[in-house]
């Protein structure tokens, strides 16, 4: 959910709330309006009534039928509202309306007395002999006889009972009565209105942010490095002055420190790489010079009995001259095959064929130490055909190949293989050697890596850590991955996957 | 007849020394010490063949390379080269240079190459002298291929194929050979005259564009087959 969907449903359920509760006080005031008005007229009435007619009582006591008439035509004006008169205690004497009155029905007096001691009340609510309920604003006058007593001459109640028009009970359906559906209707209009409103200030006032979050977007998806595809650079929108100016802001600068710290370890980056591939470069010359130097010496004194000792010096230089050689080519190899610039010349070829030829070429090796090595075939799947860079691609199952037969004692066997899983070739090289600890496994291709438990010796592909390095690089260089398993006095298998090439 | 070689490398120590074991080797071996004379010297008197380093001051092998090349000669050139992978093969493929060693190198490699390249130069003049000796030279046939040594042409299916001189000398290798099975090793030694290990990936190359060229569906080779763990033969129709 977006920020500006939460903030216009919070003004939408806002303004519906406040609509709500605003039609219910209306209601309220309304009703009690309607109550206080219709109180005052009536007291005002019963109190003009008692005023202007003395002998009340007397006339009741002495023709009630007349009374009962008399009480009709007063009421004749408004219908629906009935005249009593009760007694002391509340039975009702005469009434003006033709309705059977229940036997033995008291009116309750509390309010009866609250009307009379209190004459400022708002209004007062009280029974309704005729429907037996205690919902109607009455208005009540003493009677008194004509002649007065010394105490309080009251002898009954005039009691008027205010039906206000047709308000039905209960406060949710007077609501519905007061604001059907053409208010409702009104009033949702409004909210929606201001609802509409209020998003287009939403989504005003939260512009930048959402130009911050665009931006934001597109530069983490094209990364830090400097547009080389000719795309305008991104854009943070301009700073305004409220906090999304200060995120803006921020922002701006977390990139620029960003950038400048990416660009200064790619400058750092590609002067380790230049400084490698110079000294790499550099070392050549004097290291072939000095391989040929003493091959020369070697050559001589190999006819010479007598310079045995001599040459055996010079083969120690010697062995030791190429082993540094080796070093240093492969440096300068890694460092190339580093470089961003470095391209690959694939060639679609059956990997099968190349793990053949691998096999063949070191066979006489692996006979020597008694190892048997061999390029498995299965004539069932398809053949496993790969766009590969023939010379690299074969560097790094040589590199494999010569590490499994480097640590691989007499009796082992080193197993080439290659299938199609998956739409990808797997070429694996798999032995019985010693196995690796799974310490180490995760390092394994690691420049430099040096396994502590078990040492290389000095010798093949840099020997120093760089051959699986660079397996792992020409691997990369193919799109693929490299994975490797192991267990200690089992073997060790490394596959290499790369795209198959579609037949 | 001694073949004469010409050195050019612009470090005293290292041609000092390949001078001396040329010359053991048997060559008669004059040397230089930059581009500009390199040319200069071999435009003067044709060596048989050209040793070249590809960094040197005023002229780099290269250049050399490409204006010897310009000029129409045919010297086979041995180049020697401090750099790695990507360099050599654009020079390998497309500047000129027959060979080339990347520093630091065996003498014993170095020795083989270059008999290695005088021989090829000498197989090649002596098929162009059958050239223009008609008959002489036999016509290969299998199947639907047509080798004619003495044109150095290929034709397959009816159409003339173009092949680039390694690629050449490979299918008559094999076609002069059917049914007759090559390592890898076999075949960079026999075409290519290499001795050394760390090569055999040229043989794959070359084989696979053999195929993308002969082939009618180069993923089911019927041409050149291959005998699984042992090498590469062509088909023996007889």
């Amino acid at each position: 959910m977006t920020v500006r969907f939460k903030l216009a449903l919070t003004v939408f359920a806002t303004g519906l709330i406040t609509a709500l509760l605003v039609i219910a006080t209306v209601v309220y005031a309304f009703q009690r309006f309607e109550h206080e008005a219709t109180y005052r007229r009536g007291t005002g009435f019963l109190g003009r009534v008692v005023a202007n007619n003395d002998y009340l009582f007397e006339t009741y006591e002495g023709q009630p039928e007349q009374f009962r008439s008399w009480l009709r035509n007063m009421v004749l004006f408004e219908p629906d509202t009935q005249l009593y008169l009760l007694d002391l205690d509340g039975a009702v004497l005469a009434t003006s309306g033709s309705a059977k009155i229940a036997p033995g029905f008291k009116v309750a007096l509390k309010p009866v007395l609250q009307a009379i001691g209190q004459p400022d009340a708002a209004y007062v609510m009280g029974d309704d002999p005729e429907r037996m309920d205690a919902n109607a604003v009455v208005a009540v006058q003493p009677v008194r006889r004509a002649v007065m007593s010394a105490q309080d001459p009251v002898v009954g109640y005039l009691y008027l009972v205010l039906h206000t028009g047709q308000l039905p009970e209960g406060r949710w359906a007077a609501l519905r009565m007061a604001f059907g559906r053409p208010a409702l209707g009104l009033i949702l209009a409004i909210v929606a209105f201001t609802t509409l409103v209020a998003v287009l200030i939403i989504v005003s006032v939260t512009r930048p942010l959402q130009r911050l979050t665009d931006a934001v977007a597109t530069l983490s998806q094209r990364g830090l490095d400097d547009s080389p595809t000719g795309s305008p650079p991104v854009v943070l929108p301009a700073a305004t002055r409220d906090e999304f100016g200060q995120l803006t802001g921020a922002f701006v600068m977390l990139i620029d420190i960003c950038r400048s710290q990416w660009n200064e370890l790619r400058r750092l980056d590609h002067f380790r790489r230049e400084g490698v591939s110079n000294l790499s470069h550099d070392l050549r010359s004097p290291l072939t010079a000095t391989v040929a130097c003493l091959e020369t010496l070697d050559g001589r004194w190999g006819a010479d009995p007598a310079r045995g000792e001599d040459r055996r010096l010079v083969e120690i230089a010697l062995r030791n001259t190429r082993n540094a050689a080796r070093l240093v080519q492969s440096l300068g190899d890694l460092a190339k095959l580093d470089e961003p610039e470095f391209k690959l010349h694939p060639e679609v070829v059956d990997a099968g064929e190349l793990l053949d030829d691998i096999a063949v070429r070191f066979a006489e090796r692996a006979m020597q130490q008694g190892v048997v090595l061999q390029a498995e075939h299965d004539a069932l799947t398809e053949p496993p055909f790969a766009a590969l860079d023939i010379e690299l691609f074969e560097r790094a199952v040589a590199n494999l190949v010569d590490n499994a037969l480097k640590f691989c004692g007499p009796g082992a066997s080193v197993t080439l293989a290659a299938r199609v899983v998956d739409g990808r070739v797997q070429v694996s090289v798999a032995d019985t050697g010693p196995g690796i600890p799974a310490a180490d496994l995760p390092h394994l291709f690691d420049r430099f890596y040096q396994s502590r438990q078990s040492v290389a010796p000095a010798t093949g592909e840099g020997g120093k850590g760089l051959g699986l390095a660079i397996v792992k690089r020409i691997v990369e260089l193919h799109d693929g991955a490299v994975a490797v398993t192991s267990t200690v006095g089992e073997g060790t298998k490394v596959v290499l996957s790369v795209p198959a090439a579609a037949l | 007849m001694l073949a004469h070689i010409l050195v050019a490398e612009d470090q005293t120590d290292i041609r000092d020394l390949l001078v001396m074991n040329l010359r053991t080797a048997g060559y008669e071996v004059s040397a230089v010490g930059d581009g500009e004379q390199a040319l200069a010297r071999q435009l003067e008197s044709a060596a048989d063949l050209l040793i070249l380093d590809l960094m040197m001051p005023r002229m780099d092998g290269l250049e050399v390379c490409k204006a010897l090349r310009a000029k129409g000669s045919a010297t086979p050139i041995l180049m020697l080269t401090a750099k790695s992978t990507e360099l050599d093969r654009v020079l390998g493929l497309e500047l000129g240079a027959d060979d080339y060693l990347t520093k630091p190198f065996s003498l014993a490699e170095l020795l083989a190459r270059v008999k290695a390249l005088l021989r090829r130069a000498d197989l090649l003049a002596a098929a162009q002298a059958n050239a223009q000796a008609p008959g002489r030279a036999t016509n290969i046939r299998n199947g639907e291929l047509e080798i004619l040594p003495a044109k150095r042409q290929v034709r397959c299916r009816g159409a003339l194929i173009e092949f680039t001189a390694l690629e050449f000398d490979l299918l008559l290798h094999f076609a002069s050979h059917p049914g007759h099975v090559f390592s890898r090793a076999q075949l960079l030694n026999a075409v290519w005259g290499y001795t050394h290990d760390g090569y055999e990936h040229t043989v794959t190359t070359h084989i696979n564009r053999l195929r993308a060229k002969l082939e009618a569906d180069p993923m089911r080779p019927e041409i050149i087959l291959t005998a699984r763990g042992a090498g590469y033969k062509m088909r023996d129709l007889a």
